[in-house]
């Protein structure tokens, strides 16, 4: 979500258009999503820190000095309140998922069944793959690519208000690590 | 805010790197010397994207639950900022395990203080006054307590998950800032 557009909605928004709202939510709830996940929290965990990033955002709501910065808040905001959820080491628990890396083959997807059997087994296995070496990335790069996947892109703002990490050293890391992941990718002949 | 896990991961292989990882040895290395050239990043970024999409989107009830977080914006309310946080501005009890959070919120000239506990909270409105509280959790209405002559309130069950305290005083409407407890 560029500027303009953000700054529109969240002034749409604070003046009672609900549709603007649920266009600011349609939009930056991915990235908010993406920087949770990037920091492994539990399911319960994740859930409500995405919960609290939102409340909070809705109660600053006309109060927000940089409306077009609105994805950088919610980034932000959700970083520390991930933080936090480390902190309190009594309610940590790490994830390694593994059900996440069975879903595709378990449940399917509504993308699968426009594809015919075959096609969709293939493609599967690849996204399984694709997905597997990244969750096995280092620490960072897997925190890194995590934001960035967020839909639409998230910009650079918005993902150094994630993670906490220089606006400028973001281009040359993302490269690094997705060099690294497809150096995985290759080592396992799975491009 | 000192939180910075860039800092301080166990993980570390190299500390002037912090975004090595696991990759083993000479292969590592030498990446680092063919620079940028040809390999289109975009692309591979765009499939993680896909994969992301299908294998850990948003769930569409908690997308939902955002949805109707718009019930929260109130432009009438006083927005008490949260000040201090025990989980983040103090240093940790060694040795204890359920120690209590201490929060501290500010409006103005009003503070309230707030101690979670496993038990529940409790806290206290300053300048001391009464006031009706209600501790939210989310866009429906929450639990009501009041907070006596001295602006003292107890409430027996902890809040759990994101939640608010809504105070009307007098003349005022104030609402601490959401936070997960």
């Amino acid at each position: 979500m560029d500027r303009t557009d953000a700054a529109a909605l969240v002034q749409a928004a604070a003046d009672g258009d609900a549709a603007a709202w649920k266009a600011l939510v349609e939009g930056l709830s991915p990235l908010v999503w993406s920087v949770v996940r990037a920091h492994r929290l539990s399911d319960a965990d994740a859930h409500e820190v995405y919960q609290t990033a939102w409340f909070r955002f809705a109660q600053h709501l006309g109060r927000i000095r940089e409306p077009g910065k609105a994805g950088a808040w919610l980034a932000s905001t959700a970083r520390h309140e991930c933080l936090k959820v480390i902190r309190s080491a009594q309610r940590l628990t790490l994830t390694d998922d593994p059900r996440l890396l069975d879903r595709v083959s378990e449940e399917g997807t509504p993308e699968q069944s426009l594809l015919d059997a075959e096609e969709a087994a293939a493609q599967s296995e690849r996204v399984r793959r694709l997905w597997q070496e990244f969750e096995e990335l280092g620490e960072r790069c897997r925190q890194l690519l995590r934001v960035l996947m967020a839909t639409p892109p998230p910009s650079y703002q918005d993902v150094s208000a994630a993670l906490g990490i220089a606006v400028g050293s973001i281009g040359p890391l993302r490269q690094r690590c997705l060099r690294r992941l497809r150096a995985r990718l290759e080592a396992r002949g799975a491009m | 805010m000192n939180g910075d896990r860039y800092d301080d991961d166990p993980h570390d292989h190299d500390p002037h790197d912090p975004y090595d990882d696991d990759l083993s040895g000479e292969e590592d290395r030498g990446e680092e010397d063919r620079g940028d050239e040809e390999f289109d990043a975009g692309i591979l970024e765009e499939e993680l994207r896909q994969a992301a999409a299908v294998l850990d989107p948003v769930p569409a009830e908690l997308q939902q639950i955002a949805v109707d977080a718009y019930a929260l914006h109130d432009l009438d309310a006083r927005v008490a900022e949260l000040t201090f946080d025990s989980l983040v501005d103090a240093l940790p009890v060694r040795g204890l395990t359920d120690v209590p959070r201490m929060l501290t919120f500010r409006a103005g000239e009003v503070t309230v203080d707030v101690e979670v506990t496993a038990q529940g909270l409790m806290g206290q409105v300053l300048p001391p006054q009464p006031a009706r509280i209600e501790v939210l959790g989310g866009p429906r209405p929450g639990s009501p307590l009041m907070a006596d002559d001295l602006g003292r309130f107890t409430g027996d069950a902890p809040p759990t998950g994101p939640f608010a305290l809504r105070l009307r005083t007098g003349e005022a409407v104030v609402v601490t800032e959401w936070l997960r407890a």
